[in-house]
């Protein structure tokens, strides 16, 4: 149960990605991407708008086949969902998309209980307790009854990293999780990740581009271009802010706006 | 050096006819504006704009520009803006419209005496920088040619879509019925109950008066040849073995084959597909498998409600128009329809009910984006629907008559 897993040399690798290609139809998106996530690491992935980030995201969860090269989580490869997927992969991760994409017809309760439903033969009692605990941990005991339309946007993304979380997984994948809330529930939500990463050692990816986030809980970041269409920086943020060369590296990070776009 | 104050002229009265200005007894202030004209060169034309430029007077000061540049003979045109008092997105709209023109027409366009705060509101609109182009204009739709063979190819998307989805249906059935413990029963009675016992008024009205109209309309004609007694025949045979279950399975498409494509498709849309991708669920088995067995085995329910309201709403009208007692109707119908009659339009039933809840479910995969795609989705469902149903009613009438075998079931 240790974090220490945060430099960049290679340490225990949970997560490798090699020469990866993806795009859609006919349009690449970006090509010959690399990089691996070590074990207990939070890893953020930047970029400006359209640069790929939500590709790569579907590419490593298995939901968009890519065109070329590989995903591997721990010695597996990961298989496109479309044709079945890999199931001792998806045991592993937990994933928590844009708008929480909790079940509407559900409560949060059975919302919650479907992995533990879907994956194991635990009785219903546990199942209740465990729906209970996790609720917990997020912060919405008491909330166990509402449907998710009856629920703010920062309950509603709780809710769902509850129920990303359901089977402890070793690997949480989310997907701009501060996206539409306000500082205050998105420092919340990143206290919230922290400590899950710090107890349990969670391997976390992160998609994300709100610097406050990246700042406080990223150990280590990896930054797309949709003009070069790979990997233009990779290292930890303060130093990236305070060291890099890179002209769009800076911009982003000391959220200075690019030289064409100074009119507006 | 002329000064032409025409324009001043024809502006007030205008403005003091009231033409598109709101009276100030509604307490608004009518906009106004004053151009002066001035030619301080042969080919050369001074406009200077005074008073307000806004969204509700722009229109009028761009008519009146435009009257201006028109003529021949003018090279130059020169804009003065030193008494502009308001001046908004819409001016700068104007003189950017007005900056084209001319550099069409071969001729130049100078802006004399701006005030700083407009040349902010210039330089903010970055008027150099844009491209012309028709962008308010609906696009043109391709050529003929274009439009067929894109039609073809979407035709064969379809197709595709369709048998690979149909073969994902049958074996996720499968999977059910050979683990009945498996299956979420609790959501199975709800769409039952949905699908199935929520339509029974409607089915119940719509075959009873399908009943009735029958043997009203044919009552004209048999009563002519005295063969009254023949409107039970007609009725009982024509709803069990057409009538009913066709309408029942529209009935069931329109109202359970859409809910279907509209919650699925929706659900698209929210990512709740792909969650349940993530988490190792087969979408098809979680959400297709029950809905398909659930209307499979409620249509034919359904229809028989329909076959005994037709029949039913036929008795009534041979009761009060046609000097039929019920009982003499009743008998008639006992003599004439055969159970086969009946089974024959249950398995229809259940066919269509197959076929309603698989096309249903199948165009709410087919959502891509947002509301639009929902709605298509949505009016998909019902119309292949309706169309399936068809051409299937079509197939089992020429089964159950060239093959006696099945006559017997």
């Amino acid at each position: 149960m240790n974090v220490a897993a945060n430099d960049n040399n290679g340490k225990d690798p949970i997560i490798r990605v090699e020469n990866l290609a993806a795009g859609y139809g006919d349009e690449i998106v970006f090509t010959d991407v690399s990089f691996h996530v070590n074990r207990g690491e939070v890893l953020a992935i930047l970029g400006r708008s359209g640069c790929g980030k939500t590709t790569l995201f579907k590419a490593l969860i298995g939901l968009l086949e890519p065109k070329r090269g590989e995903v591997v989580i721990e010695g597996d490869k990961v298989l496109p969902v479309a044709e079945g997927g890999s199931q001792q992969i998806m045991r592993k991760i937990g994933v928590l998309f844009q708008s929480g994409a909790l079940f509407s017809s559900m409560t949060v309760a059975e919302n919650v209980a479907l992995p533990f439903r879907q994956y194991t033969a635990l009785p219903e009692k546990t199942i209740e307790h465990l729906v209970l605990l996790k609720l917990n941990e997020v912060g919405l005991a008491g909330y166990e009854q509402f449907l998710p339309a009856e629920l703010s946007g920062g309950m509603q993304k709780r809710a769902a990293l509850a129920r990303a979380m359901a089977l402890d997984p070793k690997i949480l994948f989310f997907d701009e999780p501060s996206a539409g809330l306000d500082p205050v529930t998105s420092a919340g939500l990143d206290r919230t990740i922290l400590k899950i990463n710090e107890t349990l050692g969670t391997t976390m990816v992160i998609i994300t581009h709100e610097l406050p986030s990246i700042f406080a809980i990223a150990h280590r970041i990896i930054m797309l271009d949709s003009d070069e269409k790979r990997i233009i920086a990779e290292g930890k943020p303060q130093e990236l802010k305070a060291k890099s060369t890179d002209p769009r590296v800076r911009d982003f990070f000391n959220r200075a706006p690019a030289e064409e776009a100074n009119r507006l | 050096m002329q000064r032409i104050t025409e324009i001043v002229l024809k502006l007030r009265k205008r403005l003091a006819s009231g033409t598109g200005n709101v009276p100030s007894a509604a307490g608004v202030r009518a906009p106004e504006f004053f151009l002066t004209l001035d030619h301080p060169a042969d080919d050369e034309v001074q406009v200077s704009i005074a008073g307000e430029i806004s969204m509700n007077s722009a229109g009028d000061v761009r008519t009146q520009l435009l009257r201006i540049v028109q003529p021949h003979g003018i090279r130059n045109l020169i804009i003065d803006l030193e008494k502009v008092e308001y001046f908004d997105s819409s001016g700068a709209a104007i003189l950017t419209e007005l900056g084209e023109m001319c550099r069409e027409m071969g001729r130049s366009l100078e802006l004399k005496n701006v005030p700083a705060r407009i040349q902010s509101f210039m330089d903010l609109v970055d008027a150099q920088r844009l491209k012309t182009g028709a962008i308010l204009e609906p696009t043109r739709p391709p050529n003929l040619l274009v439009q067929i063979g894109g039609g073809l190819l979407d035709v064969g998307r379809n197709g595709r879509d369709i048998i690979t989805f149909i073969g994902a249906t049958i074996i996720a059935l499968a999977q059910d019925l050979a683990h009945p413990r498996k299956l979420k029963w609790d959501s199975l009675w709800n769409i039952v109950e949905r699908s199935g016992s929520d339509a029974v008024p409607i089915v119940t009205i719509l075959s009873f008066l399908m009943g009735a109209i029958l043997a009203f309309q044919s009552a004209i004609q048999l009563r002519k040849f005295g063969a009254n007694l023949f409107v039970a025949d007609l009725v009982s045979l024509s709803i069990c073995l057409e009538m009913g279950p066709l309408l029942t399975a529209l009935i069931v498409a329109g109202r359970s084959g859409a809910a279907y494509a509209a919650q699925i498709g929706t659900m698209q849309v929210n990512e709740e597909v792909d969650a349940l991708r993530v988490m190792a669920i087969d979408p098809i088995r979680y959400l297709v498998s029950p809905r398909v067995l659930a209307v499979a085995c409620v249509t034919p329910c359904l229809t028989l409600v329909a076959d005994l309201m037709g029949v039913l709403g036929g008795c009534l009208v041979a009761a009060f128009s046609l000097d039929l007692t019920p009982v003499a109707y009743f008998n008639q119908v006992n003599k004439v329809l055969e159970i086969t009659d009946v089974t024959k339009g249950l398995a229809k039933s259940f066919v269509f009910g197959l076929e309603i809840a698989t096309i249903g479910c199948l165009r709410g995969f087919q959502v891509r984006g947002g509301a639009e795609s929902v709605g298509s989705a949505t009016t998909s469902a019902v119309v292949t629907g309706i169309f399936i149903l068809t051409v299937t009613d079509a197939v089992f009438a020429v089964l159950y008559y060239y093959f006696p075998v099945v006559w017997n079931m």
